[in-house]
């Protein structure tokens, strides 16, 4: 497969900032550009976050690209794949890469079934193979394992980045001037054809930007005892996560589930009480920079990934860790 | 209106994690499979989710037929369960081993749907829970040129639409949010939709003498482009986890909380 051009294509509808995992991207897409001497390009769908071009920069970027249109103004699943496909058809870049979130689950692979291209999700990295054509990694299981796959088949591929794969590393030698171009596609004839009757709304802050989360599990018994991890997670000025299972059993919202199929997060302490540590919850919370578990199960497969970890009973555990926050 | 769902057989991801939580996962020799012969194969969870909105479809009076499909090399346990479950038809799209990939799964399900008087309705699990790509609904949607609705937790027909509509509330990072689609369309299904039905006694004894319609890739008459694998499967690994756990010391509940928040506190994660 013949690599000239690496895209890493992104949105942030007009949030200010380059979303999250953007960096990441950039890292990945450069360090592949490298090795098979493609021209790195930032592609922005909508208008262009305020310090886009300067990061673009720093991670190397040789273009940076744009298309804007009145269609890519909310986000549109149509009018998304519509816009990357005729990205896709002008500049056929050998590689296109999203970091994964909500959004990007459905657009990556609809633009590959669009285009023709391979697709991979939850990828972890993506190099130079064997045999000189490109292989992706990508976690299966939850995480349990990984798998690496050939990327041989079709002219070029579309990879999601798991978040919290890779540390962002701006490029070596020293940030780059890149080039701005304004890419036109024709998105006249694209109308969104799903319709939306009532909007998600958040209320108050999210999971993903949480600094402290203290999360519970099964093991907190019952319903009941989960004021216990919301009020140790007020005491320590944070927001309180859950495991799927008390999510499935009704016990707290399912926009409190963090995990492969709830929330990705990355705070700087995640506590987790009454959580066995399965692969699928771990993948949203690993990448937290201190990991505490609380579990009467000194063997518990959590402590692997914990720098501190309380054997006992959560339910006399996180009163005491309430009183003790609270002093 | 048809409704199909594309189910898929796994390895129980529940197994998959006790060998792993216990650090006996192993791949084989092939570098490529697991080597743990003892785990059961099952039906991908989201997948029975998706067969259960299809049910409660019917329940809330959408007439028509409900078809589940799977593409595979022997899906037949799978696809009895989905008939006990009370799906009309059941059919197996054969491949070999190993598993192709999702580009071809997705074209022969699509193919399969076309060829056997089209869907009104295709609603697949959110991802598979052994490699979680979930890429297949995006490619069939792309394929057979309908719109795409992922993670449904509840999926009914619009009232008073002039054409057949869906309305379908989905889980969004920002919290519920509810839409419309015309259908046909794809729709995926997430586990908030619930808990999945048990089949009854009787209509499992039922669905034993229902015998899935065999589908061969060649019936299909696809392009050779479409039966083109696109992301083969090299290698699988088990990924190592660092684990360097302090486990704080303490007699009480009391000293073992004073001993974390202090410490915490020392290293300045917290204040
Ligand atoms: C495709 C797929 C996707 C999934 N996605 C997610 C996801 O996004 N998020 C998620 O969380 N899970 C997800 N899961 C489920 C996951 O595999 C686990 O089943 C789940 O995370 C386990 O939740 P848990 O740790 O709360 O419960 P359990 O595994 O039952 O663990 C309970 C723990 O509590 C401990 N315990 C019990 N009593 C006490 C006590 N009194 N004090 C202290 N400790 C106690 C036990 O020792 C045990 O370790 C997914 C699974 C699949 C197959």
């Amino acid at each position: 497969m013949e690599t000239k051009t690496v895209a890493v294509c992104m949105w942030s509808l007009g949030q200010g900032g380059l979303p999250v995992g953007t960096e990441e991207a950039l890292t990945l897409g450069r360090k592949v550009a490298s090795a098979t001497g493609a021209r790195l390009h930032l592609l922005v769908l909508g208008s262009l976050p305020d310090d886009c071009v300067e990061t673009a920069g720093r991670f190397g970027v040789d273009d940076v690209d744009q298309i804007e249109d009145a269609a890519l103004e909310a986000f549109s699943p149509d009018a998304y794949v519509e816009a990357l496909a005729g990205y896709c058809q002008q500049e056929s870049p050998a590689l296109m890469i999203f970091s994964q979130a909500a959004d990007t689950r459905v657009v990556a692979p609809r633009l590959a079934g669009r285009v023709g291209a391979g697709v991979v999700m939850n990828a972890v990295d993506v190099a130079l193979g064997e045999g000189g054509g490109l292989q992706a990694t990508a976690s299966a299981y939850g995480g349990d394992t990984q798998m690496v796959y050939e990327l041989s088949g079709a002219a070029s591929y579309v990879v999601a980045l798991s978040a919290n794969a890779l540390l962002p590393e701006p490029a070596e030698g020293g940030a780059t001037q890149p080039g701005c171009r304004s890419i036109q596609v024709d998105l006249t004839g694209t109308n969104e054809r799903i319709r939306v009757i009532e909007q998600a709304r958040t209320e108050g802050p999210r999971l993903e930007d949480a600094d402290i989360i203290v999360s519970g599990g099964r093991g907190l018994g019952g319903p009941e005892n989960y004021k216990l991890i919301e009020q140790l997670a007020e005491a320590l000025g944070g927001l309180a996560g859950a495991s799927r299972p008390i999510v499935d059993e009704g016990w707290v919202d399912s926009s409190q589930q963090v995990g492969l199929t709830g929330k990705i997060t990355r705070p700087a302490l995640y506590l987790a009480a009454g959580i066995s540590g399965a692969s699928q919850h771990m993948a949203g919370c690993s990448a937290a920079k201190t990991i505490v578990a609380i579990n009467k199960d000194p063997d518990a497969a959590i402590f692997r990934y914990a720098s501190y970890g309380l054997v006992g009973d959560c339910l006399e555990i996180l009163p005491e860790l309430i009183r003790a926050a609270r002093q | 209106m048809r409704i199909v769902v594309c189910v898929k057989e796994v390895l129980d991801p529940d197994a998959v994690n006790n060998y792993a939580l216990a650090g006996r996962l192993e791949i084989g020799e092939d570098g490529k499979s697991l080597t743990q012969t003892t785990i059961p194969r099952l039906m991908n969870g989201f997948d029975e989710q998706a067969l259960e909105a299809a049910l409660r479809l019917r329940d809330a009076g959408a007439e028509g037929r409900i078809g589940a499909v799977s593409v595979g090399p022997d899906a037949a346990t799978i696809l009895k369960h989905a008939a006990a479950l009370g799906v009309d038809e059941i059919a197996s799209v054969l491949m070999g081993e190993p598993s192709p990939d999702y580009h071809v799964v997705a074209s022969l399900l699509a193919a399969y749907i076309r060829s056997s008087g089209d869907a009104d309705l295709i609603l697949c699990g959110r991802q598979a829970s052994d490699d979680d790509q979930g890429v297949v609904p995006a490619l069939i949607c792309e394929a057979l040129g309908m719109p795409l609705v992922t993670n449904a937790r509840a999926i009914e027909l619009a009232p008073a639409a002039d054409e057949p509509t869906l309305r379908i509330t989905r889980v969004t990072p920002d919290g519920d949010e509810v839409v419309e689609v015309p259908c046909p369309a794809v729709v995926t299904v997430s586990n908030e939709l619930g808990e999945p039905r048990y089949p009854t006694a009787a209509r499992k004894l039922a669905a034993r003498r229902m015998k899935p319609e065999i589908i061969t890739p060649e019936a299909l008459a696809l392009s050779p482009e479409a039966l083109q694998p696109r992301v083969v499967a090299q290698r699988q690994f088990v990924p190592t986890v660092s684990g360097d756990c302090e486990f704080l010391p303490g007699e009480t509940p009391a000293e073992l909380a004073d001993a974390l928040i202090a410490r915490l506190r020392q290293e300045s994660v917290i204040s």
